[in-house]
């Protein structure tokens, strides 16, 4: 599956590690953050269980945040009101998803549904605002994390694009 | 196991078990209402201060302060104000109460000379006599003993109030998030990104009205202490505690239409009790400070500081000040319109929430 929105931006190439911290530690959005701001980090994300097949949001809901997979896995499906669903990407445990929400409430663009039973966290737009109202310092480093997550994303968008384009082209030279 | 197997019965006796536990709830609440009371003004009062004091414990953590040590600074102002306050007001109000009691006791003690000589006079040979003058003895004995048995009662009341409310207001300010977390882990899957949507939503529109009528209610005080005050420089002090009467204007601000009066009628009636020199043109001028106290809120401050979220109607505020009077006094009064807005903003967001979010 190949999707520049739903892509997993890889996280970072540290050892397998358990707790929640460390793997909070290990997502690109908050790498620039030291062991005393991950816990401030640790204190406004809400750890949630879903069961197989529990939806975690619905395709049209407005967005509210990001998610994280502790353990588990979620398929990110397109959900028509009257149409077909499509598969748009399969994330496992480490990925995280919808943290285009972390910027505005628009409306969700595809559903995330658990595959297995799974763990995972949620970092939230309005904790992560009062967060930078808060410790000013700390959430510009979120945020210039997630400008970067959000820039690779737009490239890697474009690149696709571009390949597009080329092929369209070669297609219409044919 | 499907939980969609149930049958339509055990679905039926599900539904009349949780209508029968919230009816039994609601009974419950209601029946130890009157024993809790005292218990959830409390909490109301400090859940109040703490939305007013949170953005400032805000500000002070954003320049880097430790949480707690911001809350006890803020408290610690605040202390140091009301005790000067207290200072400053306590020996004023203590000579008002001692002069108007001494009024009343010089009035009461010719009224009751004139009867005991009319008395004395007419009957002086009735055997009732002295049991009528025990009786009275009695009668005001008894009166005296109820009204200091209701002063120590509400002296533990306000000690109590003194005591626990900053305690609750502190850790409802410190540990704010957590409350909210320990909420929101009770909901389910299935609602909880709307709840959790609503519930930031509800929290910073009451959060932005009630930090509003806090804003508005200072400025209408200090407006009237000012407007009253000149009124003193001018006319050689024809309102006695005008401080007091500012305060009182301010906090009756709270009350929409209503509010005004509250601060007016207490200026002009105590004016009338000093007797001033040119007492009517006094009271003129009285009217004037109030009416443009009023013209400034309500053209240049409220819109500017109070929430247009939550306008009412004026037979609205009538009905909520009267309900919030039958349920806790003089309290349920000032607060009722405040606490019916946080009702109309949560209505409003659980609304949205609903048409918003696909439960399914």
């Amino acid at each position: 599956m190949n999707h520049p929105l739903w892509d997993p931006i890889s996280p970072k190439n540290k050892s397998e590690m358990s707790d929640i911290m460390q793997i909070l530690a290990k997502m690109p959005i908050f790498s620039d953050l030291d062991s005393k701001e991950l816990k401030e980090v640790e204190k406004i994300i809400y750890h949630r269980k879903y069961k197989k097949g529990e939806p975690i949001f619905r395709m049209g809901d407005p967005g509210l945040g990001m998610y994280i997979i502790i353990n588990g896995a979620v398929e990110i499906v397109e959900e028509p009101e009257n149409g077909t669903r499509t598969k748009l990407a399969e994330l496992e445990k480490g990925a995280f998803f919808g943290d285009m929400a972390l910027l505005d409430e628009k409306p969700r663009s595809a559903s995330a549904i658990a595959m297995v039973d799974s763990d995972i966290i949620g970092f939230f737009r309005p904790d992560f605002l009062d967060l930078l109202y808060r410790k000013p310092r700390m959430g510009i480093k979120i945020l210039w994390a997630l400008s970067r997550v959000v820039g690779e994303r737009l490239r890697k968008t474009d690149e696709q694009l571009t390949n597009l384009q080329r092929e369209m082209k070669a297609k219409r030279h044919e | 196991m499907n939980n969609t197997s149930a049958t339509p019965t055990s679905q039926l006796s599900k539904t009349i078990w949780r209508i029968f536990l919230i009816i039994m709830g609601v009974a419950f609440i209601f029946s130890i209402f009157s024993y809790v009371k005292t218990v959830l003004l409390m909490l109301l009062i400090a859940w109040l201060i703490s939305v007013i004091l949170n953005p400032l414990v805000d500000y002070l953590e954003s320049i880097g302060f430790n949480r707690a040590l911001a809350i006890l600074t803020i408290m610690a102002i605040i202390l140091g104000g009301i005790i000067a306050l207290i200072i400053g007001i306590i020996p004023t109000v203590i000579k008002a109460v001692e002069s108007i009691s001494a009024t009343l006791k010089s009035d009461l003690i010719s009224n009751l000379t004139i009867q005991l000589e009319q008395f004395f006079q007419e009957k002086f040979n009735n055997p009732d006599l002295a049991r009528d003058l025990i009786n009275k003895a009695e009668q005001i004995g008894g009166a005296l003993l109820v009204e200091v048995a209701g002063f120590l009662k509400n002296a533990g009341t306000y000690v109590a109030f003194v005591g626990i409310v900053p305690i609750i207001t502190f850790f409802l300010i410190k540990d704010r998030r957590l409350f909210k977390r320990a909420l929101i882990s009770q909901v389910p899957n299935r609602y909880f990104e709307l709840f959790l949507n609503v519930l930031h939503k509800v929290d910073s529109q009451v959060t932005k009205y009630i930090q509003g009528q806090a804003i508005d209610a200072l400025i209408v005080g200090l407006l009237s202490i000012i407007g009253l005050f000149i009124i003193n420089l001018v006319f050689d002090n024809p309102v006695p505690y005008f401080f007091v009467i500012g305060m009182i204007a301010g906090v009756a601000n709270l009350i929409p239409y209503l509010g005004p009066y509250v601060g007016a009628v207490p200026a002009i009636v105590l004016t009338i009790l000093n007797n001033p020199d040119n007492v009517g043109y006094i009271i003129f001028w009285i009217i004037v400070v109030f009416v443009l106290v009023q013209l400034i809120d309500n053209n240049l401050v409220s819109p500017m500081v109070v929430s247009k979220s939550v306008n009412m109607h004026p037979i609205t505020v009538v009905i909520a000040v009267i309900i919030g009077g039958n349920i806790a006094g003089i309290f349920g009064m000032l607060f009722a319109v405040p606490f019916w807005g946080i009702i109309k903003v949560t209505m409003r967001e659980v609304s949205w929430g609903l048409r918003s979010y696909k439960l399914k």
